[in-house]
């Protein structure tokens, strides 16, 4: 692999340190503005690999590792970072907190407006999903940093300040987590609508007859529909889904859905404000709702202990919600015995939208939901298949045309139309997603170390290569953001563009954090590697044991001294076959190459044998 | 302010290091002084190159002074003393370096009540004259940490600014001997608080300062092998694990001193002439003097977690 995420992460840390610099210390924004979302995305950039990859940890002063320090040097040193960060984080919670104590997940500046109608104020205040979930995020990590710093804290007043912190990351997590549940919605609609003519016509990929496909399609969600009638919390529960005219989809819209009931808790939520959005759920947000809620059961949490009772208890509702929706989809991307309708670009949605994104997203809950089992190598190369040819088709991996209309699947990027915000005064707003690559790169990754197959693995490996020289190409190259993202060919000129997006770097350094997990995997061994190694070695060994025999014991110190060096090879080979066949081999190798100087002498002084 | 030098071994390098980073105050201005506690073996003439005192200088000295046997100890001013024409004359801009000696054959002895109260006086005079004033005290459980400890309990001195360096090298048993000294039986903190120190204030007044370190990443280690610089590396990163489990971590570190050519073969100050025009030391050695120097009266560096 070419991408060294340890030192591309380093970079991105140093960028955002140099930075820093001119506004004293850190500046709030960004290309968007200040919102709850791009802020705490830019918190994450750093808090993200802090917790996720140990060598990068910055809550024990006396461990962090030296390189971490020098990239960070321009915001201090080992005790003033932690203490940065707890700072920035305080005032992020209390940023985000309004005069009732409810925590506030509104979109903010990122909505945008449809046309020339800006959007209202009410409209910006709007809750969102993709606030929920990297509240969700930015508060496991928060309460995880805090819970480790703490122990090395001795003041009385930083101690204070860092519980005062947890609290604070605790009771927006607990919002958090019910927001998300009053955004979840399970969509029924009848067979003959237009509905669900788009969605058979998406998953009959055989153009097999209607009732066939309904009936098999039956048959596949029997297990998801029987989960969503256990749904009794918050939004999503449905009441006419066993009928056998309707079809259904779940997951999550883009904002607290209308009408959703309130969620009964005893967690110190806040006020749960009244939703307006659809209750239809909507790819995008699906896939983010679902990429933070595995952090709430993720090993990391349960070993640190990070949620409390009641916040264990809404987990356990999401986590539901988390495996319906997971299976839903990769059911039905997958369904069939043919090609699957994921193979089938672009993804159509049942409001008959298609783009290669949405297939992007299909494919990302597919790879989540095959690292949950245990997937076939076949099954794992089709999804590297897409992947590639996404890569093509957005023009990663290929020259763009002149103007070519891929390049809008990058900048501006995806559009979606989110409803209901009409609602709440002012035009139907929209949220564009322009993270194609970073998604690519994590789920190429991901698909990466799926793979036990080595040809194949190098394969998907070279993808996220490539993926990555896109990506790095899209740099600031100059200037106080240098290495920072997002610097979009051709939109130099404009001034806002110069600032960086958070958006788009948080999710860079995401996958970079994915890579660093492919990296620090065991390499793969390979059978035809350790047979060789093996027979070798075997060599090795047994001429290894010739010379002993024929060498006397006084045979000088320079020959006791290269059969000590060999002896001490060969045992470094023995331990090294278990995991490492290759080096047991070249290691083998030049103790026979030793042993043939000594045997090619001897030959010379005697003649042949 | 008073700072008082201390180190669990002899030979760590506390002397060098104590008198680069007075040199470097003074150069920044503020008038300073040395005061050679170290009763068993003086070294800071020879760093100051002061040769008539080299040994000690006979009768007058600090031993003198404490015991009684005279009412003034003797000063040495190093701009005007020093033997070393880099040092003759007090550069612009520059405080006083003022050297007060120790006797020659003067040895440890016990403090009495006496004693203990010549020494307050003493250090109550030098924060009166003297921006700061830096006192080497002998290495290990020593009868002089033991009186400077009573004498800073004393309420004449509540209100002068103290700090504490503690000098290792960057090995096991340095670190382990160093951590000892200040956490362990009898230590600092033992003995302080038995002298009516508050415990956690004196140790939040305590620095550790490493010395001669050889740093794995350095340009200077071009030369070694690359298995021989894994090698370093790892060793270090064990080292660091360590010192952090003994207490002495970064948190509780000022800084670290590098390993130095120059000092290997010689104690004296490290000027900037010997960096910049005759290249003979190195700059990191300078640069982390001087950053010595800053951070000692940086608050913020003191301010600890
Ligand atoms: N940074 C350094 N690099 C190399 N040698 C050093 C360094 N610091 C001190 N030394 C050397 O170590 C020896 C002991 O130093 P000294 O200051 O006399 O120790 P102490 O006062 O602790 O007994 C001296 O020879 C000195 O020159
Ligand atoms: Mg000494």
């Amino acid at each position: 692999m070419w991408i060294q995420p340890r030192q591309q992460l380093l970079e991105v840390w140093r960028a955002m340190a140099r930075s820093a610099v001119p506004a004293g210390g850190w500046s709030w924004g960004g290309r968007h503005g200040r919102n709850s979302i791009s802020d705490a995305e830019q918190l994450l950039c750093l808090l993200g690999p802090a917790t996720e990859i140990p060598s990068f940890k910055l809550d024990q002063p006396d461990e962090t590792a030296d390189d971490v320090l020098d990239a960070l040097a321009e915001l201090g040193d080992s005790v003033e970072i932690p203490r940065l960060l707890v700072r920035r984080l305080t005032e992020y919670f209390s940023t985000y907190t309004d005069d009732s104590k409810t925590p506030v997940f509104s979109g903010g500046t990122y909505f945008a407006a449809a046309s020339q109608v800006p959007p209202t104020a009410a409209q910006r205040a709007l809750d969102v999903v993709d606030s929920f979930s990297v509240a969700i995020r930015l508060s496991l990590a928060t309460i995880g940093f805090t819970r480790v710093f703490r122990t090395v804290v001795r003041r009385p007043d930083l101690v204070s300040e860092v519980d005062a912190l947890e609290s604070m990351a605790s009771r927006r997590l607990s919002a958090a987590m019910v927001g998300l549940l009053r955004s979840f919605s399970v969509d029924v609609f009848d067979v003959g609508s237009p509905e669900g003519q788009a969605l058979l016509e998406t998953v009959n990929q055989q153009g097999l007859p209607t009732r066939q496909v309904v009936e098999s399609l039956h048959r596949e969600l029997r297990q998801v529909k029987a989960g969503v009638r256990d749904i009794t919390l918050g939004s999503g529960q449905v009441t006419d889904i066993d009928n056998d005219n309707k079809l259904f989809q779940c997951g999550w819209s883009w904002g607290l859905v209308a009408n959703a009931p309130k969620v009964d808790t005893t967690a110190d939520v806040g006020e749960q404000r009244d939703g307006v959005a659809q209750s239809a759920p909507y790819l995008y947000f699906t896939v983010v709702a679902l990429d933070c809620i595995r952090n709430l059961f993720s090993e990391r949490t349960r070993l640190l202990g990070l949620l409390d009772e009641e916040q264990n208890r809404l987990s356990r509702s999401l986590q539901l919600r988390w495996d319906l929706t997971q299976s839903y989809w990769s059911k039905v991307g997958r369904f069939g015995s043919g090609r699957w309708p994921l193979e089938d670009l672009p993804w159509r949605t049942v409001d008959k939208v298609d783009s290669d994104y949405l297939s992007l997203l299909v494919t990302s809950i597919v790879v989540q939901d095959l690292t949950r089992g245990q997937p076939t190598e076949s099954e794992v190369q089709r999804v590297g298949e897409v992947l590639a040819e996404l890569a093509q088709r957005a023009r990663i991996t290929r020259r763009p045309l002149f103007n070519d209309p891929a390049l809008a699947l990058h900048s501006p990027g995806f559009r979606l139309a989110l409803e209901g915000t009409e609602a709440a005064g002012g035009e139907r707003l929209h949220w564009l997603v322009a993270d194609f690559s970073p998604l690519l790169l994590k789920q190429t990754v991901l698909v990466a170390q799926l793979l036990r197959h080595i040809e194949l693995r190098g394969q998907v490996v070279t993808l996220a290569d490539r993926t990555w020289e896109h990506l790095r190409a899209r740099r600031f190259t100059s200037g106080q953001y240098l290495h920072l993202w997002d610097q979009t060919p051709g939109a130099a000129a404009d001034q806002d563009v110069q600032l960086p997006s958070w958006y788009y770097t948080e999710r860079v350094v995401e996958s970079l954090i994915a890579a660093a997990g492919l990296v620090g995997t065991a390499p793969l061994r390979s059978q035809a590697l350790a047979g060789y190694a093996t027979d070798l070695l075997a060599e090795a060994d047994h001429l290894f044991d010739q010379e002993l025999l024929s060498v006397s014991a006084e045979a000088g110190p320079a020959m006791s001294a290269a059969l000590h060096g060999a002896r001490s090879t060969l045992r470094r080979a023995h331990e090294l076959m278990g995991n490492r066949p290759g080096t047991a081999a070249v290691l083998a190798a030049e103790v026979l190459r030793e042993l043939d100087r000594l045997a090619a002498a001897r030959q010379k002084a005697t003649g042949p044998a | 302010m008073l700072i008082f030098a201390t180190s669990d071994k002899g030979g760590t390098g506390r002397s060098v290091t104590s008198s680069n980073l007075l040199y470097r105050r003074a150069l920044k201005g503020g008038d300073t002084a040395y005061l050679d506690f170290d009763f068993g073996s003086p070294t800071a003439p020879a760093i100051f190159e002061i040769n008539d005192a080299v040994w000690g200088i006979k009768g007058g000295g600090l031993h003198s002074f404490l015991l009684g046997e005279v009412a003034e100890p003797r000063a040495l001013d190093v701009w005007y003393e020093s033997d070393r024409d880099a040092l003759r004359g007090q550069p612009a801009g520059a405080g006083r370096l003022v050297l007060y000696p120790g006797d020659v054959g003067g040895g440890e002895f016990p403090s009495d009540d006496v004693i203990v109260e010549r020494c307050t006086k003493l250090l109550m005079r030098m924060v009166e004259e003297y921006e700061f004033c830096l006192v080497d005290l002998s290495a290990g459980r020593s009868y002089a940490i033991d009186m400077v400890l009573a004498a800073t309990a004393d309420p004449k001195l509540a209100a002068v600014p103290c700090r504490w360096l503690v000098f290792h090298r960057w090995t096991r048993q340095h670190i382990i001997a160093a951590a000892d000294l200040v956490f362990g039986d009898r230590g600092i903190l033992d003995t302080g608080t038995v002298r009516g120190h508050d415990r956690e204030r004196l140790s939040n007044a305590i620095r550790f300062v490493r010395t001669a370190v050889v740093d794995p990443n350095s340009a200077e280690l071009a030369g070694l092998r690359a298995a021989q610089v894994a090698w370093l590396r790892d060793c270090n990163a064990a080292l660091q694990r360590l010192a952090g489990r003994h207490r002495i971590g970064r948190t509780a570190t000022l800084g670290s001193v590098p390993l130095d050519p120059v000092l290997q073969w010689r104690e004296q100050l490290i000027s900037d002439d010997d960096v910049a025009l005759t290249q003979i030391a190195n700059r990191a050695t300078a640069e982390a003097f001087d950053g010595l120097a800053e951070r000692l009266v940086d608050d913020a560096a003191w301010e600890g977690l």
